[in-house]
């Protein structure tokens, strides 16, 4: 299983419209080979392919419905692809062993139960994870939801329900991090301390791909940069080389994506 | 599967729902045996198979809130969408359902146990007070509780299973509703009146384990019997519907 993964991604390299990184030098952390998903006459994702450098933060962008979602739920085992596939350390999500250790995700900012206190909603997914109930404390602490954690979520402002989420995915100890615009919702602390956050995360040589809108804010944070648009690929590559050092990356989104001049 | 186990019954004690459902349950159980005893004429209640029939509707109201209960540990994660959580920790979602088919069986069969303590005891009570004797052997009230248990945790397996096919938590709550005390209802009270087929109905196997009446229902055995296909089927239903489908 792991030497047919690593042949086909060194024989797809000259495929991939821009692979990023080393692919042959170990296990790509997630591998996209023509990603398909349809629903009846939409095609919600058509033919990606792309990889991610391990180490990095991988900005996924593109406009409101391009795919990035359905991408994500496809990669995460949530959804079923069409046709393609899509890898995480060379499995299929739901055939990896140990989920929760080696892939932290979030999706949607409000995937709670209201009338469930914030540490009870993390104490459920790591029973099921089995981890430790003093890790739950430890991303609590380390997310600043700690005094809160007793209320229940209700109570809750967008901007902690975005940490609380951030907390069930850091429950692992994770080494790739999917997150799908986290950033939706955080203050101006809230935003600062998440981009410090991703850039020491990557710094330990964990990898995360993060979807989001926010371009400005976006090219702080990120190494890479993937931009689909109804689905498909558009350009991916490092953020310099994208932009050449002149440009923003707004000017080269809008530009790619037909946004505007 | 035992952390899949832990972390569901976490989940149905860390939410108010279980222990309103349990409120709900008991309430209705008392205010039931209450009616029953007191409005039904002295002779008809002098009968021991009446008398079953009564202090069976504590088991009859706790299949239909275990049902609930079951129903709900799926469909509230979907309505909430803990339920993409939850796969992503547990992506092999059929040990989720079976997980969820075990923890509500357990509460289920709890509700069970206290419903038939409840209305035997209470219903027992208020007939004596009204002077009536109450002629049940400690047989008769140990099947009343043991088999209200099991037909509850069983009903509570349907639930998850019928949770999990219609995933929307509305009409999947109405549907059990209507159909155990609708459709199912009117066989309650007067089975033989819709024939034969009244009493292989999944509501009436329910009853059959814990109310002995060989008029009107199954035998207790073969009631249990039929209720355990029934379970299987649904869960195994939930199972199939759970293992593709695309999560929203
Ligand atoms: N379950 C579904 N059934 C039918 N169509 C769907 C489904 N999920 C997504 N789509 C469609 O697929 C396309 C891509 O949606 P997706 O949510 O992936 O976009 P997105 O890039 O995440 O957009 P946004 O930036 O608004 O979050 C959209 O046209 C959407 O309507
Ligand atoms: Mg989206």
């Amino acid at each position: 299983m792991r030497d047919l993964n690593l042949a086909r991604s060194a024989d797809d390299r000259e495929r991939f419209p821009v692979v990023i990184g080393d692919a042959g030098a170990r296990d790509p952390v997630v591998t996209l080979t023509s990603l398909t998903k349809r629903y009846g006459d939409l095609v919600a994702v058509d033919e990606l392919s792309f990889s991610l450098r391990p180490g990095t933060v991988t900005g996924f962008f593109g406009a409101n419905g391009a795919g990035k979602t359905t991408t994500l739920r496809l990669l995460l085992g949530l959804a079923e692809p069409t046709s393609g596939e899509a890898l995480v350390f060379g499995h299929r999500y739901r055939e990896l062993d140990d989920p929760a250790r080696r892939v932290g995700a979030v999706l949607e900012s409000s995937d709670f139960h209201p009338g469930r206190s914030g540490r009870d909603h993390l104490r459920t997914l790591a029973l099921a994870a089995e981890i430790p109930s003093t890790r739950v404390e430890e991303v609590l602490a380390l997310v600043e939801l700690a005094a809160a954690a007793h209320r229940r979520v209700q109570a809750y402002s967008l901007g902690m329900r975005q940490r609380l989420g951030l907390a069930g995915a850091l429950l692992g100890n994770p080494q790739l991090l999917v997150l799908d615009e986290p950033a939706n919702g955080l203050d101006p602390a809230g935003v600062h301390w998440l981009r410090r956050f991703l850039r020491d995360f990557a710094a330990q040589g964990r990898t995360v791909l993060v979807s989001s809108h926010m371009l400005a804010e976006a090219a702080q944070t990120v190494d890479d940069v993937v931009i689909i648009d109804h689905g498909r690929h558009v350009a991916s590559g490092r953020l310099h080389e994208l932009t050449g050092g002149e440009r923003t990356l707004e000017d080269v989104y809008l530009g790619l994506t037909g946004g505007a001049a | 599967m035992t952390a899949e186990l832990r972390s569901e019954l976490l989940k149905q004690r860390s939410t108010r729902t279980g222990l309103g459902l349990f409120a709900g349950l008991l309430g209705l159980v008392l205010v039931a045996m209450l009616l029953h005893a007191y409005a039904l004429p002295a002779r008809i209640l002098d009968s021991t198979s009446t008398q079953l029939m009564v202090f069976g509707r504590g088991g009859f109201l706790a299949i239909l809130f275990a049902a609930l209960l079951g129903a709900l540990s799926i469909t509230s994660e979907i309505r909430y969408g803990t339920i993409r959580s939850t796969f992503l920790v547990s992506p092999r979602r059929g040990r989720v359902i079976v997980a969820k088919v075990w923890a509500s069986m357990l509460v289920g069969a709890a509700f069970g146990l206290a419903a038939s303590a409840l209305a035997a005891g209470v219903g027992t009570a208020a007939l004596r007070a009204r002077g009536i004797d109450v002629q049940l052997s400690g047989g008769d009230y140990a099947l009343l509780i043991a088999g209200g248990a099991a037909a509850a945790g069983l009903w509570a397996a349907i639930g998850v299973g019928l949770g999990a096919v219609l995933r929307n938590q509305v009409p999947t709550l109405i549907g059990i509703c209507a159909w155990l005390l609708f459709v199912e209802g009117l066989l309650a009270g007067d089975i033989a009146a819709l024939g034969d087929v009244g009493r292989y109905l999944p509501g009436a196997a329910a009853a059959a384990i814990s109310v002995q009446n060989a008029d009107t229902l199954l035998s207790p055995v073969v009631g249990l019997v039929l209720l355990v296909i029934y379970a299987t089927v649904a869960v195994l239903a939930g199972l199939l519907a759970t293992a593709r489908r695309d999560v929203a």
